[in-house]
This record gives structure tokens, sequence and C-alpha cells, in this order.
């Protein structure tokens, strides 16, 4: 077991440190900045609502940005190394496809983790820097949305290990506009006269993961409203969402191995 | 006898690929037998095409077999427990370029569960035997085709491995780097490694290995010791002679007779004649004293490895003359 997570924790840094190398997250990291600065103008144009501003942008940017480049990265994560042939090197060495697999992925989560938070520090300082509180809401929404990313991570890795980048990018991104409308389109099924369609769409969305989760502010929990702004969620809810989260990243890598498993690499 | 099995052993190999769309099927394994035995170099030959490269990434678990087996160390392939034991170079090396050799060696290490101590003193040790010192501190990117051969040689030798596997290991080195590289294979050997090694250089193969494997159109066609496959057969005399000062022009005109141009070669007044199996001999010897000539040395031809390896490769393309080799359990009494 310990042989199995050095050799895993040898994959992961090495990605890690392959990822870092990729200018184009440097570019992530100026334009999420620039949207926090944005929402500090945009809070200055508001009449009294600063605050709200600031935090709905910097939380909807760790959300979208961090989502995005989980998607750009996992995408490339396996089909880059068949492609370049770097597999070859590493494959034969004694290491499980899984732990191949497993390995990339937790490279790149240590990318996306270091990423999310920049984009939480960029935040909070210039939350601190208009001279608003920092309150438990905002650590646990940064929280969620980091889960969220991981999240969708695995479902982008998923499809890379048996797609091109381009169709698991529209595959994946399909999949995250999905699950973070999942009561929208609940809702809109709800309304259709075809029992078929509502059941369709029922199972449909039982097989995505209900990203909307992780974005919980504006919503309501058991009937309840909360808001990142007011009455948030409970640690309960939390934790357990980062249940659902790890459960979910867990199945997708398991598919994903299997999946790998069976791949020629010539 | 020993008990312990062959490091490795194929029966029947087989791989048939199938296009992406049209789904048609290439065969690239025909049903290969390949049977390596603890501590000899065996050198597996053929063209480009031949599925050298598709049984060698078979062993290493890249690929699945569609028909036969493949074992290492007994060990039925894709094995773990075989992969910890053996040390890889690819065809044409692909390596994360912004590493340092340093960095791919301890990433190697890492992978093969080696301590950070051992880690450390080897890649110093490797990357010295492999003459890239001077390198330590460039990236992979920059490195050349031959430097990149040999840091992937280091990063395969990194576990102390029983079995090297080397797939077209002179693949873009010069002649010193070469004999560098079949220096290091032999010293291998003395250290008791087997070492398994694919090429399409004929001179390399037959320097260095104790057995080869001569592969065509995804079958063996031939295996053995290169002395014997290759030194029973005498093909024919090399006659060399120092021609008459007066006239040597006539004396060679003579001597070479009804002779095939490509069978004589002159330079100045030496004249070599390679004549066939069944030709007199000393009839020519006795003319060319009779003119005048000098003979300056007889020597019989063999049938070198090359020959072998084209006369095989010709056979392939006869189907009539197609003999594929025996089985591994012929082989292995061989």
């Amino acid at each position: 077991m310990t042989a199995s997570l050095g050799r895993m924790w040898a994959l992961a840094l090495n990605t890690f440190r392959e990822a870092a190398r990729i200018r184009v997250l440097y570019g992530i990291l100026v334009l999420v900045v620039g949207a926090n600065l944005f929402a500090v103008l945009l809070g200055e144009m508001s009449q009294h609502a600063e605050a709200r501003v600031a935090r709905d942008v910097g939380l909807a940017g760790i959300s979208l940005f961090g989502s995005l480049t989980a998607i750009f990265l996992g995408v490339f994560l396996l089909y880059s190394e068949i492609q370049r042939r770097t597999i070859h090197a590493i494959v034969s060495k004694p290491i499980e496809r899984w732990e191949f697999v497993v390995g990339k992925y937790l490279g790149m989560a240590l990318i996306l983790s270091v990423l999310v938070a920049l984009f939480a520090v960029a935040m909070l300082a210039l939350l601190a820097f208009q001279g608003i509180a920092i309150s438990q809401a905002v650590a646990q929404a940064v929280l969620l949305a980091w889960m969220e990313v991981l999240t969708v991570a695995a479902i982008a890795v998923f499809f890379s290990s048996f797609s091109t980048p381009f169709l698991s990018g529209i595959f994946a991104l399909a999949l995250f506009a999905l699950g973070r409308l999942t009561p929208d389109i609940l809702a809109a099924s709800e309304s259709s006269k075809s029992t078929w369609v509502r059941a369709t769409t029922r199972i449909a969305l039982e097989i995505v993961p209900d990203l909307h989760l992780f974005g919980i502010s504006g919503r309501s929990v058991d009937g309840a409203p909360v808001s990142v702004h007011g009455d948030f969620v409970s640690w309960g809810y939390v934790l357990t969402s980062c249940g659902y989260a790890l459960a979910w990243i867990g199945g997708l890598l398991l598919i994903a191995s299997l999946i790998f498993r069976r791949r020629d690499f010539v | 006898m020993s008990d312990e099995p062959p490091v490795i052993e194929v029966a029947d190999l087989q791989k048939t690929y199938r296009t992406p769309f049209r789904r048609r099927k290439v065969v690239a394994l025909r049903g290969i037998n390949v049977l390596v035995r603890r501590g000899e170099i065996f050198g597996f030959l053929g063209p480009n095409g031949a599925g050298k490269t598709t049984t060698i990434r078979i062993l290493m678990g890249l690929i699945a077999a569609t028909g036969g087996t493949a074992k290492i160390f007994g060990e039925t392939v894709p094995s773990r427990a075989a992969r910890q034991r053996l040390g890889f170079l690819p065809e044409q090396p692909y390596f994360y370029d912004y590493l340092t050799v340093g960095e791919l060696c301890d990433l190697a290490g890492r992978l093969f569960g080696v301590d950070a101590a051992t880690r450390k003193r080897r890649a110093d040790e490797l990357i010295a035997r492999v003459g890239l010192d001077r390198a330590r501190t460039q990236n992979l990117k920059k490195f050349s085709k031959g430097m990149m051969q040999r840091a992937g040689l280091a990063q395969a030798l990194m576990n102390d491995p029983d079995l090297v596997v080397l797939d077209e290991p002179m693949s873009g080195l010069d002649p010193i780097g070469r004999k560098e590289v079949r220096d290091l294979i032999l010293e291998l050997r003395e250290r008791g490694k087997t070492v398994f090694f694919s090429s399409h250089i004929l001179t390399d193969v037959e320097a260095i290995s104790d057995r080869v494997a001569i592969v065509a159109r995804g079958q063996v066609r031939a295996v053995g010791a290169p002395h014997e496959l290759v030194g029973h057969t005498q093909l024919g005399v090399d006659v060399s002679l120092r021609l008459p000062e007066a006239d040597p022009d006539a004396a060679a005109k003579s001597l070479a007779g009804d002779l095939d141009a490509s069978a004589v070669r002159r330079a100045d007044r030496q004249l070599t004649l390679a004549l066939a199996g069944d030709a007199d001999v000393d009839a020519l010897l006795a003319r060319g004293r009779e003119l005048g000539a000098r003979v300056l040395a007889v020597t019989p031809r063999f049938e070198t490895l090359e020959d072998l390896f084209l006369r095989r490769i010709a056979e392939v393309d006869d189907p009539a003359t197609t003999t594929p080799a025996s089985a591994p359990r012929a082989e292995a009494a061989s």
C-alpha cells in the first residue's frame, strides 16, 4: 500500500510540475484577479452593495474559472501522455494502470487546489481591502467551489480516458452545464405533460453529478433559502457535499481506470 | 538442468489491430515464438514492420496480445512483479522534456520504489556511465537524439534490473555512441543480467548477441547463435592477386573470364575475384601464375548474418519457401 502511494505521489508531483509550466494558467490567474478588481469597481457603483458584489463575483470566479481550468487540464491529462508516448516509459515500470490514472489526477488536483487557493486569496485580499468582514459563509462557499472544481476535473479525466481532447471538452462542458442547472432542468421537465419526458429527465439527471449543490447560494436547502450574504448552509451540509464530491470523483476515476486498463499504447 | 523458468518465454504470440473506422484487420504478429535464457544477450532482428516493437510492447504490458502467451520470469504478462525486475528503453524514447536527466532517473527510481539514497547514488553512477555528466543541468528538451537515447538507458537501469529490454538502442547514435552501448550491453551480461534488444543494425547484433532471432512479417524465421546460423554455409572463395607489371589489364581480363562484374574488384594492380562455391580455384591460381600474377590471399567466404537476414526476408516474399522457425519447446532444446 505504501509502495503504491509512493508511485502515485511520484506521478502526482511530476504532473503538478508539468501543469505548473502551462502559461495559460497564469493568464487565467490574472483574469481572476482582474475580475475581482472589476467587482470592486462594480461595488463602488452600486448602492451599498459592495460586499455583495465582491463576494458574488469572487466566488463565481473561483467556480467558473476553476471548473474551466479543470476541463482544460483534464481533457489533455491522459491523451497527451499517449500522443507524446511518454506513457511508454512509465507504464512499463511496475505501476498499475489505475495508479497511473489516480496519480495523474492527484497531480492535477494539486495544481487546481493551488489555483483555487490563489483565487480565494485574491478575493479575500480585496474583501479585506474594502473593509468587508470575511464570514464563515465565504469560507464554506470556497470549500464547496473547490469540491466542484475537483469533481469537474474528474469528469474531464473520465472522458480523457477514451476520447480526444476536443470531444472530451465538449462532453465535460455539457456535463458541467447539466450539473449546474439540475434543479432548473428538473423543474422545466416537471412542467411537461409527457410522463416519458419527465421520467427520462429524472433518470438522465441521476447519472450526472449534481454540481448545483456546490453553488447553493441564492437557492434553498430543505425549503429554506440560503445565501452567502446571510444565512448560509451548515457544516453538516458542507461535509455531506464533500462526501458527495469524493464519491463522484472515486466513481469516475474507477471507470476511467477500467477503460484505461484495456487500452493499447501503440 | 535448472528448474528456473526462462527469462522470456513467448509462444505463438499473435496481435491483430483493427483500423479505427473501417475496422479493417491488420495482422502484426502471426505466432511469434521466442525463448530467452538467463544471462544471455538476445538480439531480435528484423526489418521495419516485422513485429519486433509489437512483441516488445506486449512484453512490457503496453498492448495486449490477441493470441498466444508471453511470460517474463515465468509470470504471464502484463505482470507488475515481472516489470519490477526489468528495465526498458522504448524505441525513439520520449520523456518529459522539462526534466533533467537526474530528475528523469529520480522519477524512474521512485516508480521502482527505490529509496532516496540509492536513487541518488545510482543516478550519479548511471549518468556518468552513459556519458551525460556534462549535460546534467540541461533539460531533456535540449538533448540531441543520441543524448536522449543515453538518458533512456540510464533511467532503464535505475532498478538494477535482472532483465534489460532495449528497443532499437543504437538508433540515432554515432559510431562512438553505438560502441558505448555495445560495451554497456556486454558489461550488463558480465554482471549476470539478461539483455533482450531489437535492432536492424546487423553488425551490432552479430557482434554482441549470444543468440538472435530473425523476424519478418510477424513470425520468427530463424533463431540461434549467430555462428550457428551463418557459420556452416560456404558461399564461395575470394581470391586476391597482384597483377603483373607488364600489361595488367590483359591479365585481369583473362583471369576474370566470364565472372559477373559485381564479382570483380580491382584497385590498381590488385585484383579480387569472388568465386562461386563450386569454382575451380586451383585452375584459376595456375592461370594466374602463368600470367605472372602473385597470389595475395585465398579466403573462403561464409554466409554472414546479413546474407542470412536478406535470404530469410526474401523467402518471406516468396511464400513457397517460407519456413517459420520451430516452436518454443524445440528452441529451448537448441
